[in-house]
């Protein structure tokens, strides 16, 4: 019985590769699948390489594994680009006519199929397109899936917006490409998969999980600039946003973005903006105004590939120090990462809580391949979502007050609030340093006091922050330390070190900063090799690590500063090859 | 109508005869004018000599970033449109650092006031060629006389859709109020371009200089404020700087484009989660 399995789609961006991959991966989850997919794609809309691949399983993945099983390529340069990944016993399905010429080294095992999607597409039903819905036909076919779960699928995706003809023409299509399937393979070929119930679960991208959790968690105003990989947040809360009475603005940079986003948030609402890259290096002068004016805002950063402009489809985790180092000044501010795309959806209510609590700019710092990439996750519990807006005041409370001090000094060093529009509570947000009341101080006591009054909003926070998480065994002589999406090849990688009786645990951080040192010292104490496993080339978290805990035992890094995310296998590979 | 002293809370300390005592006392008039609550108004600046308005000022403000202002001002506004949004910049923060918002503000038509202090001269930083310095002028930052050609920020905002284009000049404080006060009171963008002297480093531009340059429109006969032709006849004008109303038209504004009610601010909207309609939402993705 097949446990485990990745099918790819690979073609020219413009093939309809999304689409193919979008509908196989949901058609799998109503299965009653785990699914972790994962797009690698070039920076532009038509012609280049592009492939998605859908992996599912019976066991709860985070990642996308080490093999394909399953190639269906709308040309043949894809199947070379992709052959060293296809498992024994896999299978290959090509469209078009270009050079295949494998060495049978390349093909021992491995079963090739020319499959004319395309000229039997057009032939049909008249258009190539519908190669894309016979594809997924062909898939059903070889997977053994229920055609009635993607007749519903496809009837979900086009009967609102395209008509009951064009539902039934795709459903044509896809039992076409089923038919055909059925023609050219062999009953020992196919890889067919059981249905399991489909339970209380969802298919959701990280991005989508951070717009939900936005949503849930109150956030009325939503401003950005569009940038790869951070526009999917954007793009799903503007769907939901007006008709919870809040508004999304499309501003003319990220410098309008982050600043806009403090002058909604000084105006009373819960306010959010996204952005990656150059977006992030923009945002870092206004990051430092929301530092000052102690302005609750969150910040979604979606970490792709740099420096400059770098790959903006490719993930990485380079901007880690940018965060929790950046900008002028010094200043309080929250950083978190998560690791699942249950996480996305915890983490962001976290952040607007932590927000308005705290009065600081708190970001959510995930990757591309966390934001854009779906996962299975139970569904979010909504009963569970609380919302804390921390000393803001309200209208009666202000009146009552006899001298109301905006930035007062308190012995937490967080100061009550009030909103624009509320009787006895005017008063300044200053960029410059400021007295009690917020107005400019150039006084050197005052200087003193009110910076340690920031500095210190952060002391009691422990209780609010997510604190890190432990995987794997009770004890074990290696241990990883990361954060975010390279959570899932981190799990396979110790299930296969297991397997080798090499027990593992890892320590997921999900709080980056303030830096949990007190966990992360105990977990170096308990761990005899200690990898730290970033998806950059500098080793940012490792250093971070090294800053924080002193005196600090030695810290082998793991990094990958390459186009894709870690497989299992490149983790395995250097925790075994330090023990030799 | 209210009393202007209600918006008064401290005596400004800007150099003696600078134009922004003017524009001080301009805006006090108009809120007065208007009967505003001090609670209702709010003050955006930007960095500068004027960026010192909101310690004399009594309302809530938001004295942020250089160049900044307009986003900050936008988001106060949307998430606030009962509140009366008035942001003040200077040249170096309007039309240097802060262009790209401004324009952008404008083009959105934002129900924003936005008051620009032009002084030609970067005058808080000890006098350096701002981007309205007169071709040649010599500064602390061009010795040798500035290589720039200047730009005239109502001649842009006319060019970028603006729907309330106005001049002022801060030696004639009641035309300025009237000026300041019919822009609070237009639903969109409404620019207040200030003719304003900076007595310590701008010796040419000086309030006798202006006097003799400024041409009022209401004083040219036929002048209408609809007419964009006549607008960019008195714009484009070398010789004289045409003050007071230059160009209005009605478009609607960012807010009533954007906000589902204006009359219900997502400033008091009720957070309470709603859970079985969240649930339903997240029904989508199973």
């Amino acid at each position: 019985m097949i446990k485990d399995l990745a099918v790819m789609i690979a073609g020219k961006a413009g093939d309809g590769v999304l689409f193919t991959g979008n509908v196989l991966a949901k058609l799998l989850k109503r299965h009653g699948w785990e699914i972790v997919t994962s797009r690698d794609f070039p920076s532009n809309i038509r012609g280049e390489a592009t492939c998605y691949t859908v992996r599912a399983s019976l066991d709860k993945i985070y990642g996308l594994g080490d093999q394909v099983n399953i190639l269906l390529a709308f040309d043949c340069e894809a199947i070379l680009a992709h052959l060293p990944e296809i498992a024994e016993n896999g299978i290959v399905f090509c469209d078009g006519q270009g050079l295949i010429n494998p060495t049978p080294e390349q093909t021992r095992g491995k079963t090739f199929h020319r499959f004319s999607l395309r000229a039997l597409a057009r032939e049909r039903f008249g258009q190539e397109i519908f190669k894309n819905v016979m594809a997924l036909g062909a898939l059903t076919y070889v997977l053994g899936l229920d055609s009635s779960v993607s007749d519903g699928i496809i009837s979900d995706m086009f009967l609102e917006r395209k008509g009951e003809e064009v539902v039934r023409k795709n459903i044509d299509a896809a039992r076409f490409g089923y038919e055909k399937a059925r023609e050219i393979t062999a009953e020992t070929e196919r890889h067919p998969l059981t249905k399991r119930a489909d339970d209380d679960r969802i298919l959701i991208s990280g991005d989508e999980a951070i717009g939900l959790g936005a949503l849930a968690a109150g956030c009325r105003y939503f401003a950005a600039y569009p940038i790869c990989p951070a526009s999917e947040i954007w793009q799903w809360l503007v769907h939901y946003l007006p008709d919870f009475g809040g508004a999304v603005v499309q501003t003319e940079d990220e410098l309008a973005a982050l600043n806009m986003t403090l002058g909604a948030s000084f105006a009373g609402a819960r306010a959010m903006t996204s952005t990656s890259g150059p977006g992030a290096s923009l945002m870092m002068e206004a990051f430092s105004l929301a530092g000052m004016a102690e302005i609750p805002a969150v910040i979604a950063h979606v970490q792709r590939l740099g420096p400059a402009t770098g790959m903006p489809t490719k993930s990485q985790q380079g901007d880690i120090m940018q965060w929790i180092f950046g900008s002028h000044g010094e200043f309080p501010r929250i950083v978190l990462a998560p690791g699942t795309v249950g996480e996305c959806f915890d983490l962001t209510v976290g952040a607007f809580n932590l927000a308005d609590k705290y009065q600081c700019p708190v970001i959510i710092l995930t990757e591309l391949d966390m934001g854009q990439n779906f996962r299975t996750t139970r569904t979010f519990d909504f009963l569970k979502v609380r919302i804390d807006r921390g000393k803001l005041l309200s209208p009666g409370e202000l009146m009552g007050l006899s001298d109301f001090k905006r930035y007062e000094i308190t012995a937490d060093g967080t100061s009550p609030r009030s909103l624009p529009s509320w009787k006895n509570g005017v008063h300044l947000a200053e960029s410059l340093e400021h007295n009690e009341k917020g107005y400019r101080d150039e006084d050197p006591l005052n200087r003193r006091r009110m910076m340690e009054k920031r500095m210190r909003k952060l002391d009691p926070a422990w209780p609010d922050l997510f604190p890190p998480r432990i995987w794997g065994c009770q004890k074990a002589d290696v241990g990883f330390i990361a954060s975010g999406s390279t959570l899932g090849a981190i799990l396979e990688a110790m299930e296969q070190l297991r397997v080798k009786n090499i027990p593992s645990r890892f320590l997921q951080l999900r709080t980056l900063w303030p830096f949990p040192a007190a966990e992360v010292r105990q977990f170096l104490e308990e761990c005899r090799d200690i990898f730290v496993v970033e998806h950059n080339f500098s080793g940012e978290l490792a250093t971070l690590i090294k800053s924080q805990v002193s005196p600090c035992v030695e810290l082998k890094n793991i990094l990958n500063y390459s186009t894709l995310p870690f497989t299992p296998k490149e983790i395995v590979e250097p925790v075994l090859r330090s023990r030799r | 109508m209210k009393e202007k002293e209600s918006y008064h809370r401290l005596n400004p300390t800007w150099c003696k005869g600078c134009g922004l005592y003017g524009v001080f006392d301009a805006l006090k008039r108009a809120a007065a004018a208007l009967g505003l609550e001090p609670e209702d108004l709010v003050i955006v600046t930007g960095i500068g000599c004027h960026g010192r308005l909101n310690n004399y000022f009594h309302a809530y403000g938001f004295h942020g970033l250089h160049g900044r202002t307009m986003p900050v001002a936008t988001g106060i506004k949307l998430v606030n449109p009962r509140l009366q949004v008035v942001a003040v910049s200077g040249d170096g923060d309007a039309y240097s650092i802060g262009l790209g918002h401004f324009i952008h503000a404008l083009r959105k038509n934002v129900g924003l006031t936005y008051i620009i202090v032009d002084n030609r001269i970067y005058a808080l930083t000890e006098g350096q060629a701002s981007p309205t310095t007169d071709f040649g002028m010599v500064t602390l930052s061009t010795p040798l006389g500035s290589k720039d050609f200047p730009i005239d920020g109502p001649s842009l905002a006319l060019a970028a859709g603006g729907t309330f284009i106005a001049r002022g000049f801060s030696g004639e404080v009641a035309h300025l109020a009237s000026l300041i006060e019919r822009g609070m009171k237009h639903d969109g963008f409404a620019l207040i371009d200030i003719l304003s002297p900076c007595v310590t480093h701008n010796k040419v531009n000086s309030y006798d200089w202006y006097k003799k340059h400024i041409v009022h429109v209401e004083d040219l006969p036929g002048y209408s404020p609809r007419d964009k032709a006549k607008a960019w006849e008195v714009l484009s004008n070398p010789e004289k700087i045409a003050v007071g109303l230059i160009y209005e038209e009605d478009k609607p504004s960012f807010e009533e484009l954007v906000l589902a009610d204006r009359e219900k601010p997502i400033a008091s909207l009720d957070l309470k989660v709603d859970a079985p309609r969240l649930g339903k939402i997240a029904d989508r993705f199973r």
